[in-house]
Parts: C-alpha cells; structure tokens; sequence
C-alpha cells in the first residue's frame, strides 16, 4: 500500500495543505503531518490533542504512594526492633520514602505512558521522510487507496512548494 | 527558512563528527587522573579504611563533603530546566540540555560516594528493600535509606528527564548518517517521526517531568541535609538545614552551569546560541542566591552565637576565630562578598565576570559542605574526645578524579550527542521575526544593543 | 525477667589507673593498633579514663572520668543505622551492636554524644605470642565495622544461661564485666536496674549521683557519683 505525502517548507503551506486534505474529505485522524519541531503556533499542530497521560501520571503516583505504604509498615512490622525508643512504625519517616515512591511512580508511568502512546520503541511506519529533519514539513495520508489517489495529490499540490512523493 | 535550519543544524552537529587530536588527548588526560582515583579507592577498599584521614571522633571528612558537593552541583539542571520550562521563559532553550547533563552525571557521581565512604562498600546493596536470606530489611527510620530512595527517584527522574527530549535529536541524527552510526541512534530514537501526536504527547510528558521533578529536587537535598540535622551534634541539630541546603544546592549548581556554558561556549564556537544575554540572566540568578545563601548563613550563624549554648559555642568559635577560621572567611569572601561585587555592578556582569565568580562560589560551597562536617564532629560534647582532621591522599585523589570524571563525562557527550537541543531550538525560532516586537526579540535572546 | 544492666561510676574513688581499659583489652579481643595509627587518633578503648585539670599551678588537681558506652535508653546511635546493626535489646536493655549486619557508614559514631563508639580502620593484627590470650566468648571484628563496650554481654549471657539452667534469678554482684572486676578501687559498680535491691540500683538514687549529658535525652544508664562541696 502505497502512502503519498508532499514535503512544504513553511508552517502556512503546510496548514494550507491540511486544510485542502479536510476539504477532500479526510478525517484528522488520516492526515498525517510531522515536523523537526512542535510547530505550536499553527493549528495543524493542535491535532490529536486529548491524551490521557496525566490520569496515568496520577495513577502511577497513588501506586507509588500505596506500594511505599506497605513498604514501610509490612516491613517494620515484619521484623519489629526497638532503635532509639522509637515507635516500631514511624510515621514521620514513612512519609519521607511515601513522598519519594510516589513521585517516582508518577515520572516512572508518564516515560511509559508516553512510550506506549506515542508508539515509540515499535518499527517506524513507511510514512517518513528524512528530509523533515531538515526543516521541511510533511503532509500525507498513509493509505488513500489507489481510488482516491488522484483526489489526495490535487489537495497537496493546492498548496505551495509542494514536493509529491510516494513511499 | 531551510537556510537558518541548515546553519542551525550544521553547527550544532558539528561536534559529532570527526575531533582533533586535541580532543583525544585531554579525554585521555582526563581518563588518566579518574583511573587514578579508581585505583585510590580500590586501595582504600583492599587496604582497609585506614588509609584515609578518618579518625576519632571525626568520622566523616573528604568524601561526605563530596557527596553533599555533588548532589548539590546536581540542582543546575532542575532549576534551569524544569522551572524556566514551567514558567515559560525563552531564554532557556539552547540551556536546557547543558544543565540537565550537568544533574545527570553529578547525581551519578554524587550517588556513588555513599558507596565509597562505606567501610564494607560491597555490601552497599543491603540498603535496598528486598527480600532476602537475611530475614531483615533496611531500617527507614535511617536517613541514610531515605537517601537512598530520594538520590535513586531523583536520579531516575532525572535521566528520563534528560533523555526524553533527546529523541527527537537522536532521530535528526539517525537520518543524517549511515551505516553503523544509523542503526545506534536509529535504536536511541525509538523510531520516532515527530508526528503531531507524537509531539504533542512529548510536550506533555515534559510538562508532568518538570512539576514532578522540582518537588523530587527539593527533597532530594533536604534528605541530605538529615543526615546531619537527624543527628544530636553541636550546630547540625538545626532546623534551618533543610532549606539551607537547598538553596546551597541550588547556588553551586547554577555556578557550575555557568562555568560548563562558558567553556563549551568557546570550545564548540557556539556564540550565536549562548549569547551574553544567557550569561547576564543566569548571573543575575546567581546573584539573587548569594544574597539568599548569605540570608541563611547569617540566620545559623546568629542563632547559635546568640544562643550561647555550651558545645554549640566552641564549634561556633572554632569556625569564626579558630582553627577553621581561614577556611570560613574565605568562603564568606568568595561565596557572598566576591559575587555581589561581581554580579552585582553591571559592568562587572559579563561572561568572564560571571566565570570567575562560579568558580569562586564552587569553591566556597565546597567548603561549605566540609565546614558543615568536619568542624563539628571535631568538637562534640565532652573536650577530652575532641579532635582534628586532615585529608590523606586517598582522599584527595578520590575527591580531584570526581572533578575529573565530571569533565570527562561532559565532553564524552557533547561528543556524541547535540549539547543544545536542535528541536527545542527550531520550536524558539517560531513564530516569524515580524510577529515580535523588537523589545520582546531581545528577551528571547539577542544580544545587547 | 527483662533485665536493665546498668553501671555506676564513682569518681571520688577513681585513681586514674587505668587498670579497667588494659582489662577491656583483654576481655574483648580489642588490638593496640600501634604508635602510628594511635597517634592518627585510631586506638579503640572501648573505656577510656578521660583526665581534667582542674585550677592553676601550683593548686591543680586532676580529675579521672571513666567513660564507657552508656547504653542509652533512648540512643541516638540507633535509628540513624540503616542496617540495624546498631539496635536495642529487649532482654537485656543494652544498645547492641551486630557486627555483621554493620556495613560501616559510621553514622552511629557521629551521632554519639559520647564518642564512645569505634571503627576497624584496618584488620586486627596481633603479634605471637599474645594471639594465645584471645577470649574465645568474643568474636573479632574485621576492617570497616563499627564496636563499642558491650557490657562484657558475654559474662552478662553466662551468668544468665547459668541461672536459668539452676533456675534461679542472677545474683546482684554475679556478673561483673571486665573493667568492674579490675578495678582496685572498686570505683565501678554493675548489676541489674530492674532490680530494686540491687547495689546500683541503691547507687543510681544516690544524692551524689548525676548522669553524662543528661540534658541530651538519651536517658544514659550509668550514673556517676560525686560529692558536691558545699560553700
């Protein structure tokens, strides 16, 4: 299946293609569009915006919370041993590796949050071109199908300094 | 466009390729003295402790001030990169990454005197919770485990921190060589294109790191701080240590990113992206800790003078007119005294001037951290067991190849790895020149009119 | 019945001899480390005599204060030691210190009020013959952990399993650590503060008593008795 894309070197030529991929018809979640850069300040960037990651991140926190709770209080309980006439489960202590786990579960399940969305660490989809690292943007549909080919290349080539490709 | 991205690119790239003999010689300089100090504490282990300056009553010396040294130099990267990103401030862009590089391997470093200064290091690992033939796990009531568990988070975090923004970059390389050099930055990059959802989902993560982050450094260096206010000794059973290392930390990391940015500044000729302006901000920062370093120290200094208690007033003298007198005031004069001279009067705020003061405050916070341990144990409670402390070679040489070993790790990545982040500054370059006011240009940095 | 072994030290009649720290020397396997490394400040007396001047020349007097782990009740060497190797016995109510569980931080040292506590700065070394004269009852410590007086805990645990096995209490005066049953001027004093009867339990109400430090809140069990002039 063959993918077509067109490489545009300004931020507006790229929205300009986008815009004329919609009007053809295509749902967001068909163009694709990648940059050397989060290209914040136009509003192709803004697609896919919704993630989950800070419930995850809250998610991880509140285990990391529960996991260093147990830690400490099955632990001193586990093997009780008079230190310093203290209490054999010292809460003011406890708190102090409570703090550090939780937030360590809530950095550990961002990274693999992010990881597992952002579909990092799995092969590298056909749609890429190395180019982009150069400062051009890339617009395209992975899998027009050949019916619609002609249809997708007239909306990237409404936009200027187009650069049609197939990959 | 493409012509600023080439420039842009190209330069930063630079450094990946291929070095001159120069490089390779002061990496095997550098490598020489931390195989040194390897062989310094390989000795220290198979000779026994003895071989170190340690001695009744003063248990701790060089390496514990290491320690607290290091773990300190390690707040440059949090503060830099994780509050200037929160707040939004252009200005940190070509930054970010020198000073997370700065936190990961002074944690590393810092991380490993825990270690070394453990008369059986082999056995470090029973500080760990797991279960074992031992039928015991560690005490949490020890500040020493509690150090264990802030130092591994902050350390965890930390590099997650200084990784995830390195993808992109890892990617750019990847699709600018060949060959063998492809395939391990094609395995770094995690396959990443830099779709807009893979953006999106980075900045997001970015944005949890740095909220997560900045709590985890605070504490990180507070729990270093117990390990001395935990203790019932004369001057450490203090309040004030938690907030007072922290701010220490924070000084002597921004000292050490300021020395680290200067010297790849001219190494890598990267004047255009670490410009003045950089320098004068971070300076003023800088500043802005001296005075607040100098707020607590006066605020320990005065409370213990003034209270007049019996042990804590032979400790206070023997810093203030004794025999660690020397060592006080010239921390006072290159902590306090030298940078608000220095960073304080405008004509004195450029690069070589910011310069020297880091490398004052990097000492005088070194010192700091041995006048917080070693003046103290010396002089405890009951004067029949008071003592003196002097560093032996062993010591020494750990504490000059940790030195070492920091300048070495800088320049092994700056070598293999873009030391500013490409994207982060492609992201900066936008919106286009004309949609900015020229007083809003010279904030994001630019140099002075 | 828990016991709480506690010490008193009289120093009205202490001379100064220093006849307990050559005994604790022999009782607990502790090694002379040498002229050189006892003048880097390494030597382990596990009881020390410390000596005061007192006044000017020509009214000086000296004063000796015989100073030994105080087995604290509320010790500060104990919850700073990540291994619990440094811990407080029920049955006893010393401090105790578990050489194999110690991975030498040497943190209990620092937080010590009363430097009372020890490093192995290297592995003992004794030279023949006198390797003959090690106590069985004690084990040696290696480089790189933490000691300290124990009490004599190896008499203290004869004279218990000895009185458990004639099922009997222990007898006020039965044990008597190393430096007590030296002392020539029976300026020590031992037994069990649980017990009401016992001699230093007498001795710990004392009028002339005070204990180390107290203000620290360590709650020490030796008390040190000395007469107060009155004006």
């Amino acid at each position: 299946m063959t993918a077509v894309y067109a490489l545009y070197t300004t931020g507006d030529a790229a929205q300009r293609a986008v815009n004329s991929l919609r009007a053809a018809g295509y749902a967001d979640r068909d163009i694709t569009i990648i940059s050397a850069a989060p290209m914040e300040d136009y509003e192709f960037s803004h697609i896919g915006r919704e993630s989950y990651v800070w419930y995850f991140a809250t998610g991880g926190a509140i285990l990391g919370f529960l996991v260093a709770t147990w830690l400490t209080m099955f632990t001193e309980n586990a093997w009780p041993i008079n230190v310093g006439n203290m209490p054999i489960v010292a809460w003011y202590p406890n708190l102090i590796v409570m703090f550090e786990m939780t937030m360590l579960g809530a950095i550990i399940s961002t990274v693999v949050t992010l990881i597992i969305t952002a579909g990092l660490g799995r092969r590298m989809p056909k749609l890429y071109d190395p180019e982009v690292t150069l400062g051009k943007i890339l617009v395209g549909v992975a899998a027009p199908g050949d019916a619609r080919m002609a249809d997708v290349e007239r909306a990237l080539l409404a936009a200027p300094g187009a650069e049609l490709k197939t990959v | 466009m493409s012509a600023n991205e080439d420039r842009l690119s190209a330069t930063l790239l630079r450094p990946l390729g291929r070095s001159g003999v120069l490089w390779y010689a002061f990496v095997a300089f550098l490598g020489t003295i931390v195989a040194a100090g390897l062989f310094a504490w390989f000795f220290q282990m198979w000779r026994g402790f003895g071989v170190t300056g340690i001695r009744w009553p003063v248990y701790w010396g060089f390496l514990i001030t290491d320690f607290v040294f290091w773990i300190g130099i390690s707040h440059a990267g949090t503060l830099i990169s994780a509050i200037l990103r929160l707040v939004n401030a252009g200005w940190r862009r070509p930054v970010t990454r020198c000073a997370e590089v700065i936190t990961a391997f002074a944690l590393m470093i810092g991380g490993l005197f825990p270690i070394i200064h453990l008369g059986k290091p082999w056995l470090f690992f029973w500080l760990v919770p797991y279960p074992n033939q031992r039928l015991i796990w560690p005490n949490f009531r020890s500040p020493l485990v509690w150090d264990f568990f802030a130092i591994s988070t902050y350390l965890t975090g930390s590099l997650l921190f200084l990784f995830l923004p390195m993808i992109p970059d890892f990617a750019l390389v990847r699709d600018r060589s060949t060959g063998m050099t492809k395939k391990i930055y094609g395995l770094l990059a995690l396959g990443w294109r830099g779709t807009t959802g893979q953006w999106h989902r980075l900045e997001v993560a970015m944005q949890i790191m740095a909220i997560a982050i900045i709590p985890v450094a605070v504490s990180v260096h507070t729990i270093v701080s117990f390990d001395f206010s935990m203790a019932p000794v004369p001057m450490w059973h203090s309040t004030i240590f938690g907030p007072y290392f922290v701010a220490g930390a924070i000084f002597s990391g921004i000292a050490g990113l300021i020395i680290a940015m200067a010297a790849l500044r001219s190494v890598l000729k990267l004047h255009e992206y670490l410009q003045p302006i950089h320098f004068e901000n971070l300076g003023k920062l800088l500043l802005t800790m001296s005075l607040l370093w100098g707020y607590f120290t006066f605020n320990e200094r005065l409370t213990a003078w003034y209270g007049n208690g019996t042990s804590e007033i032979n400790t206070f003298q023997v810093t203030q007119g004794g025999s660690f007198a020397p060592l006080f005031w010239t921390m006072v004069l290159v902590n306090f005294v030298l940078p608000i001279l220095i960073l304080g009067i405008r004509r004195f705020r450029t690069i070589t001037g910011c310069v020297i003061a880091s490398i004052g405050i990097v000492i005088g916070m070194w010192l700091e951290r041995y006048l917080i341990v070693v003046p103290s144990l010396a002089h405890k409670y009951l004067p029949y067991s008071w003592g003196t402390y002097s560093p032996r070679p062993t010591e020494i040489l750990i504490t000059v190849a940790t030195f070492a070993a920091m300048i070495l790790l800088y320049t092994l990545f700056a070598k293999f790895i873009p030391i500013i982040s490409i994207w982060e500054m492609r992201a900066g370059e936008h919106p286009a020149e004309d949609l900015i006011a020229a007083a809003e240009r010279r904030r994001l940095g630019e140099t002075h009119a | 019945m828990a016991h709480r072994w506690g010490m008193a030290v009289d120093l009205d009649r202490c001379t100064g001899c220093g006849a307990c720290v050559t005994a604790c020397h022999a009782e607990n396997n502790i090694p002379t480390v040498g002229e050189l490394q006892a003048s880097r400040g390494r030597a382990m007396h596990w009881i020390r005599v410390e000596r005061y001047f007192e006044g000017e020349f020509p009214e000086v007097s000296m004063k000796y204060r015989p100073v030994m782990c105080q087995q604290c009740d509320a010790a500060p060497c104990e919850p700073v030691c990540p291994t619990y190797a440094s811990h407080h016995s029920e049955e006893t109510g010393l401090n105790a210190q578990i050489y194999n569980r110690c991975i030498g931080t040497r943190y209990c040292a620092n937080a010590c009020p009363y430097n009372v506590r020890f490093f192995d700065f290297f592995n003992p070394v004794w030279d023949k013959p006198l390797h003959l004269q090690l106590n069985p009852d004690v084990s040696i410590r290696e480089v790189g952990v933490m000691e300290k007086c124990t009490f004599c805990v190896q008499r203290i645990t004869a004279a218990t399993i000895t009185a458990e096995a004639e099922k009997r209490e222990v007898k006020d005066g039965e044990v008597k650590p190393a430096c007590v049953q030296s002392c020539p001027s029976k300026a020590l004093v031992f037994g069990d503060l649980a017990d009401p009867e016992s001699e230093v339990s007498r001795l710990a109400e004392s009028p002339r008593g005070s204990k180390l430090l107290e203000d620290l809140g360590t709650a020490p069990k030796v008390t040190y008795l000395q007469g107060v002039e009155h004006a």
